[in-house]
């Protein structure tokens, strides 16, 4: 480990969290891992020292709770402070993925249940027998764009922003209820013109191009979380 | 005063805690998702409205064999009454363990059971959040619709 390496959270880390018991400063680290930072950063975020965190990293790769977060050829000479060399016309590899990790299982589709789809509007107006779920309305979309509204051609990666969001909250729980609050903000015909039906809380590999729901999401998280989005949630142009 | 996501995430911790107490502690959670086109519906459901400090409706789902499971029954096959009625205990308890927690600031609707998908349409709100269980292989679904973004500042 030379502390440049970027790891995240696995689902094996979501299905046992619950089950975990480290000392908290421990925890500090682990919940640090957010596939954005590398471990020499996690690690000042977590005011751990690089000594200290070398084992527990170690720890929590053998435990496999977190695993390397692999990155584009882009992503990395960004990090390195190095010039896009494609901007000087030189001929570019296509983006080059680092630490390929052995492939993660998908999240399985929910098994032995119906999905009903939404009611249509012909029949949405009619009214439930119980309190209404009323306001279903999209709220309006804060005014001010996120400092991220550059969106360009990039495609942003929803696993780095679900993961973003999620990294807010010490609570794994808490943090996915808090990106389902971001998400209630973007209007839901954006996300299925781009044929996002749903979003998977872990290992999602959705990439979003349109510069509308780009924009849609920044603002929700700006409005919901009070966070600028960083530019680590978009991949590669 | 609209709830924070802690308190949300009492809903699913609550249910949890009843499944736990009686599968001595077998639940597992699977990663969640986020629906923005579908309500999922297995075999039976248990369903609350909300209105208050959270407008929406949260409603739990299960299947047949799940319930057969928890319902312990040595008596052959779970009945469609029985599995009723034992989603129906899971929702009241639900609803009990947020009555007491949250007060009057939360208004809970009398749960109401339906079997496969509801009688009377249920009205989608932007995005569910769906967080599946599993237990002996089945699955059950807690699924929660808010119908507004509003948040307490986190």
């Amino acid at each position: 480990m030379t502390g440049t390496e970027i790891y995240k959270r696995t689902p094996t880390y979501e299905r046992q969290a619950r089950d975990i018991r480290l000392h908290a400063p421990h925890w500090k680290l682990l919940l640090a891992f957010d596939g954005l930072r590398t471990l020499a950063e996690a690690a000042l975020s977590a005011e751990t020292t690089f000594a200290e965190a070398l084992p527990l990293t170690k720890k929590f790769l053998d435990e496999e709770w977190i695993e390397e977060q692999p990155i584009t050829l882009d992503q990395y000479l960004k990090r390195q402070g190095l010039k896009d060399i494609a901007a000087t016309g030189a001929m570019v590899p296509p983006a080059t993925v680092l630490h390929e990790p052995a492939p993660a299982p998908a999240s399985p589709a929910p098994s032995g249940a119906v999905v009903a789809p939404a009611p249509s509007p012909a029949i949405a107006h009619v009214p439930p027998p119980l309190p209404a779920t009323t306001a279903v309305a999209n709220p309006p979309v804060a005014a001010t764009p996120a400092p991220v509204a550059k969106t360009g051609a990039r495609a942003m990666k929803l696993s780095a922003v679900v993961d973003f969001i999620t990294s807010l909250v010490g609570n794994i729980g808490v943090g996915q209820l808090l990106v389902y609050r971001v998400f209630l903000r973007v209007p839901p015909e954006l996300l299925l013109a781009e044929d996002i039906a749903s979003v998977h809380l872990a290992g999602d590999t959705s990439l979003i191009q349109g510069e509308k729901l780009q924009k849609a999401i920044a603002d929700a998280v700006e409005a919901v979380a009070k966070r600028a989005l960083p530019e680590s949630v978009f991949a590669s142009a | 005063m609209p709830l924070h996501e802690r308190d949300i995430h009492f809903f699913i911790d609550a249910t949890l805690a009843h499944l736990n107490k009686i599968t001595g502690n077998e639940i597992a959670l699977r990663d969640p998702t986020i629906e923005f086109q579908s309500l999922v519906f297995s075999a039976y459901t248990g369903l609350l409205h909300l209105k208050g400090s959270a407008e929406g409706f949260v409603y739990f789902t299960a299947s047949q064999q799940f319930l057969q499971h928890l319902h312990n029954s040595s008596k052959g096959r779970i009945t469609e009454e029985e599995c009723r009625t034992v989603i129906g205990e899971i929702t009241s308890t639900i609803a009990q363990a947020m009555n007491k927690k949250f007060g009057t600031t939360l208004t809970l609707s009398e749960p109401r059971i339906f079997s496969t998908v509801p009688d009377d349409p249920i009205e989608m709100p932007p995005a569910v959040f769906v967080q599946p269980l599993i237990w002996r292989k089945e699955h059950a679904y807690l699924v929660l619709g808010l119908a507004s973004a509003e948040t307490a500042t986190p």
